[in-house]
């Protein structure tokens, strides 16, 4: 008992150290990625036509001379490190700007839209899972050259219809516009998900549990998704991405006052101080969501 | 069979797409004033639009700029990969680390949202031709990433072979190891890659075309007579509205059997 108590102590805080490290490392690399968003972010508004025009410039009283002093002062507060260093020291409060079209707080307008576009995406992603992964589990585990040609099909005809269309068809006949998410998302589960099971259902453990009989249920439960979480885990950080960047279409040509509308008018009326809110915002969540599954798969 | 279908169809769209001012009966803009939305018929194929266009004639051409410049967009999306991921073949862990964060946080928006992102920075109301360049070169540009992630992975697979270290070792200089020993290694995954970004642009042009954010009127894209979908009525009246659809799909389904190369590309990324 000595002995093993032993060598299981050392191994378990190897292993602790090993998950500090990596969590350490998701942790900084979380900073840096923000840090560069904000970065970038704070250039494109910094950067935005009419960023260097003032109030001023449309005032007849005021002399050339005064002008070109106050537009000197202009470009002095606001060169790139300093406006930078204000964007990301007010970011951290929660305070990402004033919407230029809307004239909002960019927060107050994220906050307003968040849970419509979150209800959205996690219905169209948990939709878009199962459809996907009840397609490859059929084309994997029934081994049967129909049905796997079948699913295949299946999964090749959702992947040529632009999801915008989609919705559209789904807007049109009052069907829930999760499930047109669920659809565009599923080709791309099905894809990655039925690689990941026809390598776990030919390796040698999966041979030798189905040789003793155990049912398909108890194999997928005990063996296939345990093999499969990290991978599972960084595809479904994947499938959230994928998920947002189908919503814009769909949100902008459905009228759901979601995220991805409010993207749609920020680009269209150039707001950029929106669009780089929003910006910072996905990267740190979507970051997150990866840093996550990166540490799950360790 | 499969291949040679998908292979037939791919070639016939492509041809008329090529010889579209000789098939096309009208000029893509021309307007028959007198006959707005008219019905499918001798003079018309497929009708008109709601500005008297024949629509056969813009699905030509829209054939002719949605599947020509999606391969531009992904030669331009290849070249910016190769080039930024051949920074992590330097043997600098900076350099690595940098292309790492980078491609992680390009990866990290959502690719539409990046694009639109881009697209608002520059003029919305620009000439047509013009809309066509920006619309294809940003994509080409914005969607970098995913080639790049799978570039960096074989060149941190190759940077310490014997055969590199021989080439550093006899002083060649970075660029000319990048360009003459390590691109030509990466051909086969570069191919693939191509292959798999077409039917990803011509899918986002589409997308893109619906949300009026692509190519700009009068210039047919299929995404923009995409955006016609927008009226069930006029559908309902003339069913050829749903052609550059199909067309769509037809090519999407076609290009996608011709995709042998995503187990080797899986193993690659894996």
């Amino acid at each position: 008992m000595i002995h093993s108590s032993e060598t299981i102590g050392p191994g378990q805080s190897g292993l602790s150290r090993f998950f500090m490290r990596r969590i350490a490392s998701s942790l900084v690399s979380l900073s840096l990625i923000v840090l560069a968003g904000g970065f970038l972010a704070a250039a494109l508004v910094r950067y935005s036509p009419g960023f260097d025009s003032i109030p001023e410039d449309l005032d007849p009283a005021v002399s050339p001379a005064t002008l070109r002093a106050l537009h000197e002062q202009h470009l002095k507060e606001n060169s790139l490190p300093r406006f930078y260093a204000r964007y990301l020291a007010r970011a951290a409060h929660g305070d990402l700007g004033i919407s230029e079209n809307l004239k909002t707080p960019v927060s107050e307008l994220i906050q307003r839209r968040f849970w419509v576009s979150a209800k959205l995406i996690l219905l169209g992603t948990a939709g878009g899972w199962l459809l996907g992964g009840l397609l490859a589990w059929l084309a994997v585990w029934l081994r049967r050259a129909s049905i796997t040609a079948a699913a295949f099909s299946v999964s090749g005809l959702l992947l040529a219809i632009p999801p915008a269309v989609l919705a559209l068809g789904f807007f049109f006949y009052e069907a829930p516009l999760s499930l047109a998410l669920a659809i565009a998302i599923a080709p791309r589960v099905f894809g990655t998900f039925r690689a990941l099971l026809a390598e776990c259902y030919d390796s040698p453990a999966l041979l030798a549990a189905r040789s003793r009989g155990i049912g398909p249920g108890a194999v997928a439960a005990r063996y296939v998704l345990r093999a499969a979480a990290p991978q599972i885990t960084a595809l479904f950080g994947i499938t959230l991405v994928l998920a947002f960047g189908s919503a814009i279409p769909i949100e902008a040509l459905c009228d759901v006052p979601g995220l991805g509308a409010l993207a749609w008018q920020a680009a269209i009326s150039r707001d950029m101080p929106l669009l780089c809110g929003m910006a910072l915002l996905i990267t740190f969540f979507v970051t997150l969501v990866h840093s996550v599954g990166d540490l799950a798969a360790a | 069979m499969k291949r040679a279908l998908a292979i037939g169809l791919l070639a016939l769209v492509a041809i008329s797409a090529i010889f579209a001012p000789v098939i096309a009966p009208y000029d893509y803009s021309r307007q028959f004033r007198e006959s707005p939305n008219a019905q499918a018929g001798h003079q018309f194929p497929m009708g008109t639009d709601d500005l008297g266009r024949d629509r056969f004639s813009r699905l030509l051409y829209a054939t002719r700029i949605s599947i020509l410049l999606a391969p531009a967009a992904a030669f331009v999306s290849i070249l910016v990969a190769l080039a930024i991921s051949s920074l992590s073949g330097l043997r600098s862990t900076v350099a690595d680390q940098s292309v790492s964060w980078l491609t992680t946080l390009s990866l990290s928006l959502p690719w539409i949202f990046l694009f639109i992102m881009l697209r608002a920075l520059l003029p919305l109301n620009t000439r047509p031709e013009a809309s066509i360049l920006l619309t294809f070169g940003l994509m080409g540009f914005a969607g970098w990433a995913w080639p790049a992630r799978i570039f960096r992975a074989s060149i941190r697979q190759i940077r310490d072979s014997g055969w590199l270290i021989e080439a550093r070792a006899s002083g060649i200089s970075a660029s000319r190891i990048a360009l003459v020993h390590v691109w030509p290694h990466l051909r086969a995954i570069a191919i693939a890659q191509f292959r798999v970004l077409i039917p990803a642009y011509i899918l986002s042009e589409a997308s893109l075309g619906l949300l009026g954010l692509g190519v700009a009127e009068p210039l047919p894209s299929w995404g923009n007579l995409l955006a016609e979908l927008q009226h069930p009525d006029r559908v309902r009246d003339n069913p050829w509205i749903l052609a550059p659809l199909v067309l769509l799909m037809l090519v999407m389904i076609a290009l996608e059997a011709l995709q042998p190369v995503r187990e080797q590309l899986r193993e690659v990324v894996s």
